[in-house]
């Protein structure tokens, strides 16, 4: 962690990633307003987002030099993956039990 | 080999001494990456306690994974989860928005516990499919496929897990059923 005031070039790679994770937030927000049903719309909010995610915590790791920071980055990370899987699949059985079955096709036995 | 699904409601002490040790690792692990050496004996207490808690509280027979199976899994994990973001962000953005839901039922051949709650929750991560409910005591996974070729995730994820937890070879049956 040296704090010196130019960037250095692996500073760069940091901020790509940062970027990059930003435009697969950006996908996962067009895909919840574009996408059809209740369903695919956790489609796009728990994948895109996740690889957003795992971008972010990719960049910050690299800024920070630090393998602790890298550590707590990736604890994060499984936090946020573990949120957002379980909150995906507790939103997606509200759904169907509150009635709302529908999809754009129709379902399959 | 651990005998497949039945429920047990009684835990040896065995079993409860396995959940105590994947526990505690699990908390020790977390308790380095957040404070690292600091207040290290703090940390050693809390996740023994956490460990007797979670022993104590445990309802269903604890499943091992051999540690040496966990790297190639979690690299799967990785790669599958990152095409998942890439599938659903290509689809979101494309001005044709191409997708074509529907529900799939799919028949899981996963023993209760662990590898059954790895399944539900790493499906939603995987490309084009989310897990939507458990039907028949938990016996059927109701799948939201985004296109009707995401169910082939469905049946590699659950051969990656049964790899991971060292179960026997899927029966050929189960990998031709639910496709399509």
């Amino acid at each position: 962690m040296s704090p010196s005031a130019s960037t250095l070039p692996g500073d760069w790679i940091g901020i790509a990633l940062l970027l990059l994770g930003c435009a697969f937030y950006g996908a996962g927000t067009a895909g919840l307003l574009r996408f059809p049903d209740v369903y695919s719309r956790l489609h796009a909010l728990t994948k895109a987002d996740n690889q957003g995610l795992l971008l972010v915590c990719a960049g910050l790791a690299v800024l920070a030099r630090s393998w602790r920071v890298a550590a707590l980055l990736g604890v994060i990370w499984l936090l946020g993956l573990m949120a957002a899987a379980v909150s995906a699949h507790l939103i997606a059985r509200h759904a169907r039990h509150s009635g709302s079955r529908r999809t754009s096709s129709e379902e399959r036995p | 080999m651990p005998t497949e699904s039945e429920p047990t409601t009684t835990l040896g002490k065995r079993e409860r001494l396995v959940w105590a040790r994947q526990i505690f690792v699990v908390l020790v692990l977390m308790w380095l990456a957040l404070a690292g050496l600091e207040g290290w004996p703090v940390g050693l207490v809390t996740a023994l306690a956490g460990a007797a808690l979670s022993a104590w509280l445990a309802t269903v027979k604890p499943r091992p994974v051999p540690p040496l199976r966990v790297p190639s899994f979690a690299l799967f994990f990785v790669i599958e989860s990152m095409r998942g973001g890439l599938d659903v962000a290509w689809r979101a953005l494309h001005p044709a928005l191409p997708i074509e839901p529907q529900f799939h039922r799919f028949e899981l051949r996963l023993p209760e516990g662990q590898p059954r709650t790895l399944m539900v929750s790493v499906l939603s991560l995987m490309p084009g499919t989310l897990s939507a409910e458990l039907e028949g005591g938990g016996d059927v996974l109701v799948v939201h496929a985004l296109t009707p070729g995401a169910m082939a995730s469905v049946v590699l994820l659950q051969a990656r897990i049964r790899r991971l937890f060292a179960l026997p070879e899927d029966p050929p049956e189960a990998r031709a059923e639910p496709a399509r």
